[in-house]
């Protein structure tokens, strides 16, 4: 009963990070780009959740939204300022102008909030239910069906629909999407605007049950750095994978094991996943398009 | 928007009162008492609380002394405080003492600089090796872990008559010391804990080390985290319907760590800090509450409280007519002073506050009462 109950959190605590991944990840494939900024990006969406939250007295599940708009907006900020003049430099100057955008995200928030730590308000409900034994939060359940119903909807967005298309093909060679006529820098504006409304969903999710500070997101940068690295270099599905996998050791295995030994534990796994398959357990797909 | 509104008003404020201590007019008794303290990084919330603290006693300059300051921030690494209190001490400008950070590995870095100057540095970090350095012009307003654990362990133990403990720390090196110190303390008293162990501070759920806790049948909860983690802990704690006492390290005090939580959750929920301004105690303390809340629309801690008297002892002895940074030094470690906090005196190292208390929840407020005071404790020294 006790493994159940920490599966059921760690599934909600990897959903969260699952967003955290993706809109890493989408970024990552649209630009080659790595964001460092992400972390800082789910940290703003965390904030603005929690400063809305006394003006909007609706539950989260209705502020979801309205978080998400913003973000999608301070996404195509940053796109503009700290991605689309350097695109044509090296790979380190994006890097380093993500690297900035961060630290301005980072000492902003500490100016505008406060740094004292904040909590956003739950997506229904704040309660626990009992299932069969199980206390499960109900934000816990929430963040589950909520991640999923993202991931899949984003997962259709791009399988599915003409928009979607153009986006991976932008993604795969923006020189022969260009070529086609597909309108290049508009697609990777959309990119960061999804990615950084992902950031904005996962902040918000977090922000609740795990609270949200200026400096949350140095750490949260890394793990979606290690899930991607984990699960695939830009694969989605592997993002998704690689973020379970550090939650279930977080929250699991640091149950047997203690937290600190728990986190060795993961970077051992990492480290024998890159040895046994450099790829990433979902790398192959990517492999084969590069 | 509340928050933009009150970190408007709150930078306002702060903006407002280094621009009048700036502006003073130069006098023949024209000082400076620098701040060179973290607001920005991961120690930004104690950090703030020990900027306005010490803005707030150099409010009070005595007659006829013309105070400068200026606010410097240190961010989190040595080097940029040793690049603050070299802009602020090293200019030739007549400093008598500064208001140092509170991260320990900056103190350490600034402390070889200070000396050379001759300027005391006044703070409020709690990292015991930066009194131990053998150097005479650092001087800690806040008391160490050897007190504020003793403290802790003592009121587990004699007050509430718990026997088995299970103590749950950060890994950070904070974690780390106070850990040490309850282990010992504990020991001293006869008691051993039934379990032990570390958190990451980025840990997000805290339910497997409270699984593993309660598998060890303690009788009680000790807690030595942040401020986040705290919070997180009781909260989940509570949720999972744990009724066991939980005694808390102090940033279960500051009231950001409270507002986090419902008011029912902090039932049962005790802490040990230096001082707790918001439970009041006295007109003086309760004044200083009121004083700060109107400035900086926020509430006062401990670090503000003992930032706050450490700068009035500074400027007490200034009215006592120290006029060069070695005649305030004197008067720091020779002095007793009686603060907001508690009574202040040098223990010959620089170590200035001797007392600690433990404060609890009562389930209805967050705000906590005054359970227990300890002064005078020297504790298990390591």
């Amino acid at each position: 009963m006790t493994l159940l109950q920490l599966l059921v959190n760690g599934v909600a605590l990897g959903a969260a990070y699952a967003l955290v991944a993706l809109g890493f990840v989408l970024v990552l494939n649209a630009t080659a780009a790595v964001n460092f900024a992400q972390g800082d990006l789910v940290m703003a969406g965390g904030l603005l959740a929690a400063a809305l939250a006394p003006h909007l007295p609706v539950p989260g599940i209705l502020l979801l939204p309205a978080v998400m708009a913003v973000m999608a907006g301070l996404g195509l900020a940053v796109c503009a300022a700290a991605y689309l003049p350097l695109r044509h430099r090296p790979p380190v100057s994006v890097f380093i102008s993500t690297i900035a955008v961060g630290i301005i995200l980072q000492n902003g928030a500490t100016l505008l909030s406060g740094p004292e730590p904040k909590s956003a308000p739950p997506l229904f409900g704040g309660g626990t239910l009992e299932i069969g034994g199980l206390v499960v939060a109900e934000q816990s359940a929430a963040i589950v069906v909520v991640a999923a119903l993202l991931i899949g909807a984003q997962q259709w967005v791009f399988a599915r629909t003409q928009f979607g298309r153009r986006l991976r093909a932008t993604a795969q060679d923006p020189e022969m999407a260009r070529a086609c006529g597909i309108p290049v820098t508009a697609m990777v504006l959309a990119t960061f605007a999804i990615g950084t409304a992902c950031a904005g969903a996962a902040g918000l999710l977090l922000a609740n049950q795990f609270f949200v500070t200026p400096t949350s997101g140095g750490d949260l940068i890394l793990k979606a750095y290690i899930a991607v690295t984990l699960g695939g270099w830009g694969s989605v599905p592997g993002a998704v994978a690689g973020a379970l996998v550090i939650a279930l050791f977080e929250v699991v295995v640091s149950a047997v094991l203690s937290y600190p030994v728990a986190l060795a534990a993961l970077y051992a796994t990492l480290l024998a996943v890159l040895v046994v398959r450099p790829q990433g357990l979902f790398g192959e797909a990517a492999r084969r398009r590069a | 928007m509340t928050i933009l509104r009150r970190t408007v008003r709150a930078t306002a404020m702060t903006g407002a009162l280094l621009a009048a201590l700036a502006a003073t007019p130069a006098t023949a008794a024209d000082f400076g008492f620098p701040v060179l303290v973290p607001v920005t990084g991961f120690l930004s919330l104690e950090g703030t609380s020990q900027r306005n603290g010490a803005v707030l006693a150099l409010r009070k300059a005595p007659a006829g002394i013309g105070v400068r300051s200026t606010v410097i921030d240190t961010g989190t690494s040595p080097e940029t405080a040793v690049t603050a209190l070299d802009r602020a001490a090293g200019g030739g400008d007549p400093v008598l003492a500064v208001a140092a950070s509170m991260l320990g590995t900056q103190m350490l870095a600034m402390l070889p600089l200070a000396k050379e100057y001759g300027v005391p540095l006044v703070t409020v970090s709690g990292t015991a090796s930066i009194t131990e350095q053998g150097n005479p012009w650092v001087f800690r307003f806040f008391p160490g872990d050897a007190v504020t654990k003793a403290a802790h362990a003592r009121y587990v133990v004699e007050e509430l008559g718990k026997r088995r403990p299970a103590v749950i720390h950060q890994t950070t090196a904070y974690g780390q010391s106070g850990q040490a110190h309850l282990k010992a303390e504990f020991e001293r008293l006869g008691v051993r804990p039934v379990f032990e162990e570390g958190v990451d501070a980025s840990a997000k759920d805290l339910l497997p080390v409270i699984t593993k806790a309660l598998a060890a049948e303690p009788d009680v909860l000790v807690l030595h985290l942040h401020s986040a983690p705290t919070a997180l802990f009781i909260r989940q704690a509570a949720a999972h319907g744990v009724t066991l006492p939980v005694v808390a390290g102090s940033a279960m005090h500051q009231p950001s760590t409270a507002a986090l939580l419902d008011p029912a959750e902090l039932k049962g929920v005790c802490a040990e800090t230096a001082a707790s301004p918001v439970s009041g105690g006295s007109p003086a303390v309760e004044a200083f509450t009121a004083e700060y809340r109107a400035a900086f629309g926020t509430e006062p801690d401990a670090f503000a409280l003992g930032q706050y008297d450490g700068m009035r002892m500074v400027l007490d002895a200034v009215a006592g007519g120290a006029r060069t940074p070695d005649a305030v030094r004197a008067a720091l470690s020779a002095g007793r002073h009686e603060g907001l906090a508690m009574t202040y005196r040098s223990d010959g190292k620089g170590n200035m506050a001797h007392s600690a208390v433990i404060v609890c929840y009562d389930g209805r407020s967050r705000v906590p009462a005054i359970a227990k005071r300890y002064d005078d404790v020297t504790g298990v020294l390591k």
